[in-house]
């Protein structure tokens, strides 16, 4: 019973029904008010007309006139099976009547009273009202009760079953409550279990009835879907620690320890010391992209994303990459239509476009054509970077946004294989998504994020899901 | 020029301090936060070079916002090992005039500090800026070489003021990444070297002395050398 008591569905169930019972009492008193208590009203002041009446006639035609009336009203017929009535002489002896001399100590003159009586030979419970006249004459006048005592009797049983089968209903409503939810909740709790054993993979069965429980269902698994996005990014970092950073310390640790071995001359020495901070520094940078990426994955950044111009961004990243590309032989391109604006970081941004750009001028090869755009339509704005160069083998395209991935061709460049998992994270922190297409010849790389009306207003932006149901403003281009 | 160190880590602090005063920097070290704030906003300091995580989890920024509410505009370099976009914002927010994440080359603590020195000497506004025969015009945006006009487009103009506004004292790439694109993201490729480059052939190429020096292993100069 404590187990039963200690779910929320029984004590929400039970406190509607103790409300349910409070609303069962009063409709009870109610109606017990509204028939058996006008009846007995109604039965006292008959008897107290009628008494009245015989009391009248004993003043106009005396006691004879009061016994006439008597034996007119016991004969008419009328509530013959309830009226009682009753006069008895100064000595004590019944005149007339339908019932057996009252003891006279038992009545109180002038007043109701309930009393048994015998009526026709038979007990009867009755309620009388006696008056004395001056003569000394008693009348008694009543009414027999048994019909309303019944009537009582059975109205209260009534409102008595009544009672008892609302709280019947009441705990059984709970009972029935606490089930359908426990089923509901166990759903839930097996699910947790197992995640919790270990099962990362479980999901709650969702139902199609898009009640409460599907509703929070669903969010549970969003939520759980997160979590485990995050654990195998943890996991991917922790491979990638084992791999690709204790294999550079490593190489650092054996150089120094060289450089120590044998006599060295100062030269040597500090060609190794130079050569082991180098390659520190790059060890450095590769924990500075880690970071950048668990940064932008673990979605802090969010917090203070505003409406940022892409147009602005694009022009200076490629402005900042122009003299490279001319060294190289490239050609470096950029259009932009409108003025395209999505919600975000401006830094994380540019870094994200600077990476394709980067990676571009790396793999396109000389003398050929990069072409920076930025792209929008109703609800999207796309950054896109395409080059002619050889670009990437369909086999390899996933795995290249796979973090520390280098292809056969990029590792005789310099990198750390952290550039495309970077661009996908920043896309993916962005609400937008990050793909790497076939160019025939070359490949693209296109960033497709939500787009938000170009107004100067701030924190006017559509929902994260991108969803943009503003049509599409002619936006207002910055002049340069 | 008298320098704070607030550093609690004994090798960094030595790194350093030794190196500001080789740098010719009167140099004083202090290794807790409540020295350091005692000593920072009591005396009068030229540059205050302030470590982050301090003992007892003291975050040095406070010290920082303790000196900005005490109205010292003494500039301060924040070192952290935290290296996010987040910590550097909010580094810079509490009043911090840089932000150098470890771990770091000596050569750019330098540079940036001297940075900081000439930013708090250098605050008139100027119209032009020159250095031999190479002259700035900051209003039309305009740069002329021995009175021959150089095309230079937007941010290569911002590049040369900068550098100019420095001269005779060595810029670091992250330091002009910083200052002229005012972007937070490093490139993989050396392309500040290639802006440089082009820039130096712009300016520098038919004419005489050379003016834009590449210094090894740390950054760029302009200066007059012999």
């Amino acid at each position: 019973m404590i187990r039963l008591f200690n779910t929320v569905a029984f004590r929400l169930a039970m406190g509607y029904g103790v409300l349910v019972l409070c609303a069962v009492a009063v409709i009870s008193a109610i109606l017990y008010l509204g028939t058996v208590e006008v009846m007995d009203r109604e039965i006292n002041a008959k008897i107290f007309g009628v008494s009245d009446r015989l009391i009248k006639r004993f003043a106009e035609h005396g006691l004879e006139g009061v016994q006439q009336g008597i034996d007119q009203l016991l004969t008419d017929s009328i509530d013959f099976d309830t009226e009682v009535y009753l006069l008895v002489g100064p000595d004590g002896k019944k005149i007339i009547g339908n019932i057996d001399p009252v003891t006279s100590d038992a009545m109180q003159l002038d007043q109701l009273v309930d009393e048994q009586v015998v009526r026709y030979g038979r007990k009867s419970s009755s309620r009388l009202l006696s008056h004395q006249f001056t003569s000394g004459s008693v009348l008694v006048v009543g009414r027999d009760m048994h019909a309303v005592h019944e009537l009582n009797q059975l109205v209260l049983r009534a409102l008595g079953i009544g009672g008892v089968l609302a709280v019947v209903i009441a705990v059984g409503g709970a009972i029935l409550f606490r089930t359908q939810l426990e089923r509901r909740v166990a759903a839930i709790r097996l699910t947790v279990l197992e995640i919790e054993a270990g099962d990362l993979d479980r999901r709650i069965p969702v139902l199609d009835s898009n009640d409460e429980f599907s509703r929070l269902n669903h969010d549970i698994n969003h939520m759980l879907d997160q979590i485990q996005h995050l654990m195998e990014g943890v996991r991917n970092v922790s491979n990638a620690i084992a791999h690709d950073l204790r294999t550079p310390l490593g190489r650092i640790r054996s150089l120094l320890d060289e450089a120590l071995r044998q006599d060295r001359n100062q030269e040597e020495l500090s060609t190794a010391a130079t050569n082991a901070i180098r390659q520190i520094d790059d060890l450095t940078v590769v924990f500075d992209k880690l970071l950048q990426i668990a940064e932008a994955e673990s979605g802090t950044r969010r917090q203070s994303f505003e409406p940022v111009g892409l147009k602005e961004i694009v022009t200076d990243v490629v402005e900042f990459y122009d003299a490279a590309a001319e060294a190289k032989g490239i050609r470096l391109t950029i259009g932009v239509e409108g003025d395209p604006t999505t919600l975000g970081d401006k830094d994380l941004l540019a870094s994200a476009t600077a990476n394709l750009v980067d990676n571009a001028l790396k793999y396109a090869g000389s003398d050929s054509t990069i072409r920076v755009r930025v792209v929008q339509d109703r609800n999207t704005v796309s950054i896109v970077v395409q080059d002619n160069g050889p670009g990437i083998p369909a086999s390899e395209r996933d795995k290249v946004m796979t973090r520390f991935y280098r292809g056969d061709r990029s590792r005789t460049l310099p990198g750390n294989g952290l550039g495309l998992p970077i661009v996908s994270s920043i896309s993916q922190l962005h609400s937008g998504t990050f793909a790497l297409e076939d160019a025939s010849p070359g490949l693209t790389a296109r960033i497709v994020l939500p787009r938000v009306r170009a107004s100067g207003r701030m924190g006017e932006r559509n929902g994260r899901n991108g969803e943009n149901p503003l049509p599409a403003q002619k936006p207002v281009l910055e002049s340069e | 020029m008298r320098c704070l160190v607030i550093e609690d880590e004994m090798d960094t602090a030595r790194y350093i301090c030794n190196g500001l005063k080789e740098a010719g920097f009167n140099v004083n070290w202090c290794s807790n936060g409540a020295d350091g704030l005692h000593l920072a906003a009591d005396e009068n300091w030229d540059v205050v070079i302030l470590d982050r995580l301090l003992p007892g989890n003291a975050d040095g920024l406070s010290i920082v916002q303790t000196m900005r509410a005490l109205r010292k505009s003494t500039p301060v370099l924040v070192l952290s090992a935290l290296a996010s976009l987040d910590e550097r914002v909010k580094g810079l927010r509490s009043g911090g005039d840089d932000y150098l994440t470890k771990p770091f080359a000596f050569s750019e603590l330098l540079a940036r500090v001297q940075a900081l020195l000439r930013r708090s000497a250098m605050h008139q506004d100027v119209a032009e800026l020159m250095i031999a025969d190479l002259k700035l015009d900051l209003r039309r945006h305009r740069a002329e070489r021995a009175n021959k006009v150089i095309a230079l487009q937007p941010r290569e103009f911002r590049l040369l003021e900068y550098l100019v506004r420095s001269q005779g004292q060595v810029v670091t790439r992250t330091m002009l990444l910083e200052a002229v694109w005012e972007y937070h993201f490093d490139p993989q490729t050396n392309v500040i070297d290639v802006q440089i480059s082009r820039l130096r052939h712009k300016i520098d190429k038919g004419f005489s002395p050379q003016l834009l020096h590449t210094v090894r292993g740390v950054g760029y100069m302009i200066a007059v050398h012999d």
